[in-house]
């Protein structure tokens, strides 16, 4: 202890008494990615296997046929068999066993050479927890952070405290140690410094895409109903699809879909550049729009009410039970939820809507443009130990066409899965009840999507999506921009949203939101609109 | 002596020493700074009262205030009294077994964890529940039970009675297990009803119990739970069900400014304070012993 702290500490009394008052700031931070190529690691691709639909970039490419054979991609165990890997990750479902109970994670465990431990959080209330492990320094040997959780205030400090700079292990040509990782695109790397460091090992996103617009593409043809092509006749839908005498509702919690369809900016949480202004998406015509049709769903109970209690409270099974017709989720869920119900109901089918506008005109698209997640390594582990678990993670990243990809993304043969007719595996209960996207989420790897009997015709109708999809996508003003948060405007989000909240499910009148705005932009909403200009223009 | 040192040593360690991580509310603490969070602490910023003058100045911070405040007092009217009914009921029943058996049954939800109870509670009375179904099935409109702002405060207290009144009823049990049972005989060879007995022996014979329960309920007066109210927050809004526990939450933790989180965590301790003071005087106004002696 400096001595300096001490006095500092005798002070505190003698201070508070002379009422030298100051308030605290944090006024957040920005980097731009673009001029940091001198520590990126090199661009080298892996070429395996050639996909059969491509959809116009950033959507992923689609593969229709398995390949014959499997190439075993990495020959050499990365592990070094010492004390298992602690890894925080997180899911969205049931936890799966964990280490000892759980054949899917031994199989890969002894591929690897070395144990990984993991522990899994649940993804919707992850971002809750995070801070709590990241400032009591809480941190295991891995952990993996989803991007909209990485503009929180002080992560970037918490970044540089917590964990190793990777720079030295993979800028340039160091990076070929790990063919895997090398094969990852420049765009996903230049997210993951902060700094000035590279910090992180990005998940390259396979989807870039906010959300989806789930329906029950069964339930729809019993009704001989249409997807919709506006506001109005998803409303209409609304009340055909909702009896609840019977026990049905049409909707899940809708919110952030509804405001796409009116076209509310979503570029970094909701702001859009406006004739040379910055403007908060609560600020805008379109929103107000968007509250009033979300109202108006609530009030008509048109969405189920367990999720007018907690909209994460089951919604997925709500839907696979039929419960709910349309639900707004990832697309990243679409394979799984699709495969599970399947196995229960040989009739059920899901697709997500085809992009539309309220008013019918060209629709617009949230992206996503940022990695997924980013995968942390823990500081002062050593160089050996953190080139052991950089290895693992290039284990991770292998691409479609290899073993490994197999192995990750199925489990093994025999115990996992069975062989279909079309060479694609068909995963049993004992996947079902294993797998939690443990090796997944822990590095990206070349975009691919897959699929084979167990979610028939997947593919196209993914890649039918997204090719609809992907031309309007809205153009990011701060693409390539990271964020830190000022705290004022952190600390404003909760309060907006949960006045949000109010509003749609009619707790608040709509002819409050004047005053919900003024009061938005005089407690930190102007300053927001500063720190996001400012940036524009550095 | 030395069999208090457990008890004594946990409460050194996990109330004494972090109490002293209190004076963060004086400064901007940064979680991130020297090599652990004790380095963190002390090469943090003095802000002096900084954080109090924000927090005074947030009008969402007195919302929380006084909804902690309102469900308090709910409770000490609505749910206080109740384990008390309940004690004096289950010590009138004679068979032991009998006894035990309802003892066991009106404990056990207090091992059940709040998400148990909330879902117990919106699997029969939510939209969905077995209570709206069955109204609808004889024709009739189903209330808006769990997702009534209006209401929330009998929701909660609802929940809390359900969960923890049988458990409630352990101390008074106790208190009135340790009445002269001879007073009960005088009295009734004197013909005293019933009623009587209740009110002149039994009611004064827990008495100090129950002032000493009280005065440690007002103590809490600004504690009314975290996970009840975290978890029911969406399907009634901030508004209802924002307490100053879950406001800390939102606004000190999940945004990392624990600096001013801990400047409400004071205020909120100071206030107990405060009132178990206040209270502790009343009683001795009224020649009860309270919580400690004069």
């Amino acid at each position: 202890m400096k001595r300096r702290n001490l006095l500092g500490l005798a002070g505190l009394s003698a201070l508070a008494m002379a009422g030298c008052t100051s308030t605290p700031t944090n006024s957040g931070s920005s980097t731009n990615v673009n001029k940091l190529d001198a520590i990126l690691p090199k661009y080298q691709p892996v070429d395996l296997v050639k996909p059969d639909i491509v959809v116009p970039p950033p959507a992923a490419p689609g593969f229709l046929s398995y390949p014959s054979t499997l190439v075993d991609a990495i020959t050499t165990k990365p592990g070094k068999g010492g004390a298992p890997i602690k890894v925080t990750t997180l899911n969205w479902g049931t936890t799966p066993p964990g280490l000892g109970k759980n054949k899917y994670l031994d199989a890969i465990n002894a591929e690897l050479g070395v144990n990984m431990d993991f522990a899994i959080n649940d993804g919707n209330t992850y971002s809750d927890k995070l801070t709590a492990i990241l400032s009591a320094r809480d941190v295991t040997d891995v952990l993996v952070v989803p991007s909209w959780n990485t503009n929180i205030p002080r992560f970037p400090e918490a970044v540089g405290t917590l964990f190793e700079d990777l720079t030295e292990f993979l800028k340039g040509d160091a990076v070929l140690k790990y063919p895997m990782l090398a094969s990852f695109p420049k765009g996903a790397w230049q997210h993951c410094v902060w700094g000035g460091k590279l910090s992180a090992v990005p998940f390259v996103s396979d989807n870039p895409f906010a959300w989806g617009l789930f329906y029950r593409k069964d339930i729809f043809d019993a009704a001989k109903l249409a997807p919709p092509k506006t506001a109005e006749e998803l409303y209409q839908l609304g009340k055909a699809l909702t009896k609840s005498d019977a026990g049905q509702w049409a909707f899940g919690d809708i919110t952030d879909y509804v405001q796409m369809i009116f076209k509310v900016p979503g570029s970094e949480g909701g702001w859009r550049v406006e004739g040379g202004k910055v403007v908060n998406k609560i600020e805008t015509p379109e929103f107000m729009a968007a509250l009033e049709f979300t109202a108006k769903l609530f009030k008509e109970n048109m969405v189920h009410p367990d999720l007018v209690g907690d909209p994460n409270a089951g919604a997925d099974q709500l839907f696979k039970s039929g419960k709910i017709a349309i639900w707004q989720n990832g697309l990243g869920g679409w394979q799984n939820t699709y495969r599970d119900q399947l196995k229960v109901n040989p009739n059920f089918k899901m697709l997500p809507m085809p992009v539309f506008a309220h008013d019918g005109s060209k629709p617009l698209v949230w992206g996503a443009d940022e990695p997924i997640f980013y995968t942390f390594i823990k500081k002062g582990l050593g160089k050996e130990r953190t080139e052991e678990i950089l290895g693992c993670l290039n284990w991770c990243a292998a691409p479609f066409g290899t073993k490994e990809w197999e192995l990750r993304q199925y489990g093994a043969e025999g115990v996992h899965f069975t062989r279909g007719p079309d060479r694609v595996p068909v995963t049993n209960d004992t996947y079902n009840n294993e797998y939690g996207n443990q090796y997944t989420f822990m590095s990206g790897r070349p975009a691919a999507i897959t699929g084979g009997s167990d979610t028939p015709n997947f593919v196209q109708d993914y890649t039918t999506w997204t090719r609809g999809a992907v031309e309007h996508i809205e153009a990011n003003p701060w693409a390539g921009i990271k964020f830190e948060e000022p705290t004022k405007l952190a600390q404003l989000n909760k309060p907006t949203q949960d006045k949000i909240k109010d509003v749609v499910r009619g707790r608040r009148p709509l002819s409050e939101w004047k005053s919900i705005v003024e009061d938005w932009k005089k407690n930190g909403g102007d300053e927001g609109r500063e720190f996001y200009a400012k940036a524009l223009n550095a | 002596m030395l069999m208090t040192a457990p008890a004594a040593g946990f409460l050194l360690l996990f109330h004494y020493v972090p109490t002293l991580g209190n004076f963060i509310a004086f400064k901007d603490y940064n979680p991130f700074l020297g090599d652990g969070p004790i380095e963190a602490m002390l090469l943090s910023d003095w802000v002096g009262f900084g954080n109090f003058q924000l927090l005074f100045e947030d009008p969402l911070f007195w919302d929380a205030v006084w909804n902690t405040l309102s469900i308090t007092a709910f409770q000490i009217v609505f749910y206080f009294p109740l384990p008390i009914a309940l004690a004096i009921l289950l010590h009138s029943v004679i068979s032991s077994r009998l006894r035990g058996l309802i003892q066991g049954v009106i404990y056990l939800p207090h091992f059940f964890s709040w998400v148990l109870v909330i879902t117990f509670f919106l699997m029969m009375l939510g939209g969905d529940g077995l209570f709206s179904h069955a109204l609808r099935d004889i024709g009739l409109t189903a209330p808006n039970i769990m997702t009534n702002p209006d209401t929330f405060i009998a929701l909660v207290t609802a929940e809390a009675v359900w969960k923890d009144a049988g458990w409630g009823t352990i101390i008074f049990l106790a208190a009135l297990s340790a009445i002269d049972p001879t007073l009960y005989e005088a009295a009734a060879a004197d013909g005293a009803s019933r009623w009587r007995r209740l009110w002149h022996i039994t009611l004064p014979g827990i008495r100090p119990v129950i002032v000493l329960l009280l005065i440690l309920r007002l103590g809490e007066a600004l504690s009314v739970g975290f996970e009840q109210f975290y978890l029911q927050r969406d399907a009634v809004g901030a508004g209802a069900a924002e307490v100053v526990d879950t406001f800390v939450y939102w606004q000190g933790i999940v945004t990392q400014n624990y600096g001013f989180g801990a400047a409400a965590g004071l205020f909120k301790g100071v206030i107990g304070l405060l009132l178990i003071y206040t209270a502790n005087r009343l009683a001795h106004r009224f020649g009860e012993q309270g919580v400690w002696s004069r």
